[in-house]
């Protein structure tokens, strides 16, 4: 596609997002559905910068979404302090948690760096456990309710949420695009090919290494904060789980097409829906089956479009251009 | 008096484990000379190259360019003070476009716009600016090694050092090297350069430093060198000195 039919594309999709509340119940699952799908892509979307654009593939980053829960809604209960602005303190939180990990790990590659920041979201999940004196332990937390209030981030209507949903996603996917188009976007590539060769012309690989953990750390903990307003209700093993959110965000992004703007988005339209569909139509059947269905299709996306379904999208490009 | 040298190497030594890779090498580079390095295969030719640009850390010894010392220094620093290298075996960012690879060499200097239109520059100083929008992946070595030099000018080096560019270059493409290094000597730039072709390395060179195990063992004008005795028996063996 040229650059005017992607954005006419985008543009198009948007406004169908924009509309799309319109026809359905303002307290349904269909739109709790929706909302998911943009918070997760969002999610994706914060994952890919790290994953995507540097090629590092992190398992790690429930320890920041978690970060950025926990953060927002301790100060909301113990501060009274709005979510809003929790987000941008868990942000911090969650940045200068990601430049720690960052530090130790970045001239790890591969499976280490996968298994080292695997290890880190769990370690994260173990303290928010046992440190019950701050976070409650593994009862959880549960974000005070407040009479319909856009300053404290608390609505009856799921119907805001899966605006500030689409929000996130377009401004995730938007310092996602910008990043890839900037100096920073050609120093990861650089980095993630041959970082000696990188660092022979004069890119500082650890510093651009550094930068691109702490912006993903940033994003993914702020996504954090939206999860909490959404649901309530959270305890360690969900914000801070490696299955429920790491691996999550990871698949979301591979399935779609690693490192491409439009991979976590095309990634969450098809895992989100196709996991509640498979709790909602198999779990009653036989336990266990609908996770195993959901596995099936997983790989058998992953083993027929490796590069994620993203590329679908390029093969048909590549063939109607040598067609022409 | 003569002019300061440009890269001073100072007693630079390099140990991998047993084995003594760089072994007190001591020489300098003039300011705009070619300079080749020659020596038997493992003599520590690119580990010297390795070295200097700061991708091995040196046990002893010191390096300065343009008097100052860069020794110990992370190979990005080294490049932002004007010394960076080719890679022998090239090193590109094969996902990338050709203009893509060198782009990245102009972000040094410049921002994203800037660098993009110095890179189309710099490919067009080694002529290939026809082949800019290609996959740096699917080029043939040749062409690689090409991109390689056109990168590293992307950094504005003061001192460039070839490893091995003209490696299975038939002979016009070889000329054309020897024409490149030539006009980018008259641009004002310093090369050292490591080719294994003698006669070329003799044509082309102001002066020539030989290695052997890791030790120097001549200085000199290409007629020195080749008469020699040391460097003859490093290449021949000692049984043909006569």
């Amino acid at each position: 596609m040229t650059r005017p039919t992607k954005l006419a594309a985008a543009a198009l999709a948007l406004l169908a997002a924009l509309c799309l509340p319109l026809g359905l119940d303002h307290q349904g699952y269909a739109i709790r559905v929706a909302t998911l799908v943009f918070l997760f892509g969002a999610m994706a979307q914060s994952w890919n910068v790290v994953g995507g654009l540097a090629n590092q593939m992190s398992l790690g980053h429930a320890a920041f979404f978690g970060i950025g829960a926990y953060t927002s809604t301790l100060l909301l209960i113990h501060a009274g302090l709005s979510p809003w602005l929790g987000m941008l303190a868990g942000g911090v939180l969650g940045g200068l948690a990601a430049a720690l990990i960052s530090l130790p790990t970045m001239r790890l590659s591969g499976h280490y760096f996968a298994l080292a920041t695997l290890a880190f979201g769990e370690v994260m999940r173990v303290v928010a456990n046992s440190w019950a004196g701050l976070t409650g332990g593994p009862v959880g937390l549960s974000v005070p309710f407040a009479p319909d209030s856009l300053a404290l981030f608390n609505f009856k209507s799921t119907v805001p949420h899966y605006y500030i949903a689409l929000a996130a996603l377009c401004l995730v996917t938007a310092i996602f695009v910008w990043i890839r188009n900037s100096a920073l976007g050609y120093r990861l590539r650089a980095v993630r090919e041959n970082v000696d060769a990188a660092e022979v012309v004069g890119v500082d690989t650890a510093r651009t290494k550094l930068v691109a953990a702490v912006i993903s750390g940033v994003l993914m903990a702020m996504t954090g904060t939206l999860y909490a307003q959404l649901n309530f209700f959270f305890d360690p093993d969900t914000v801070f789980g490696a299955a429920p959110i790491s691996i999550r965000v990871a698949l979301i992004a591979i399935v779609g097409g690693v490192g491409t703007a439009i991979g976590p988005i095309v990634g969450a339209l098809v895992i989100i829906p196709l996991e509640e569909a498979a709790n909602l139509f198999l779990s009653s059947q036989v336990a266990g089956l609908s996770g195993f269905a959901y596995g099936l299709i997983l790989i058998a996306v992953i083993l027929v479009q490796p590069h994620g379904l993203a590329a679908i999208g390029r093969r048909f490009q590549r063939k109607s251009k040598g067609a022409s | 008096m003569t002019a300061p040298p440009i890269l001073s190497l100072k007693g630079v030594s390099k140990r991998f484990g047993g084995l003594q890779a760089l072994g007190d090498v001591t020489f300098d580079v003039r300011r705009g000379e070619i300079l080749g390095l020659i020596g038997p295969n493992g003599a520590g030719k690119t580990t010297l190259f390795s070295a200097l640009v700061g991708l091995h850390r040196i046990d002893a010894g010191s390096v300065a360019l343009d008097g100052r010392e860069i020794a110990r220094m992370a190979p990005h620093r080294v490049a932002a003070l004007g010394l960076t290298k080719t890679f022998q075996n090239v090193a590109l960012f094969g996902e990338a476009s050709v203009l893509d690879n060198v782009l990245i060499g102009g972000l040094l200097r410049r921002d994203v716009a800037g660098a993009r239109a110095f890179a189309a520059e710099c490919l067009a100083r080694v002529g290939l600016s026809a082949i800019a929008e290609k996959r740096a992946g699917d080029l043939s070595f040749p062409e690689r090694a090409r991109v390689e030099v056109a990168r590293a000018l992307a950094t504005e080096p003061k001192v460039l050092l070839l490893d091995e560019v003209m490696a299975a270059l038939n002979h016009a493409e070889t000329a054309e090297i020897v024409a490149l290094f030539r006009q980018l000597q008259a641009d004002g730039l310093t090369l050292v350069v490591v080719e294994h072709h003698m006669k070329t390395v003799m044509s082309l060179c102001d002066r020539i430093v030989a290695l052997s195990f890791g030790r120097l063992l001549a200085e000199g004008t290409p007629a020195e060198i080749a008469r020699h005795p040391d460097v003859v028996a490093a290449y021949l063996g000692r049984e043909y000195v006569g």
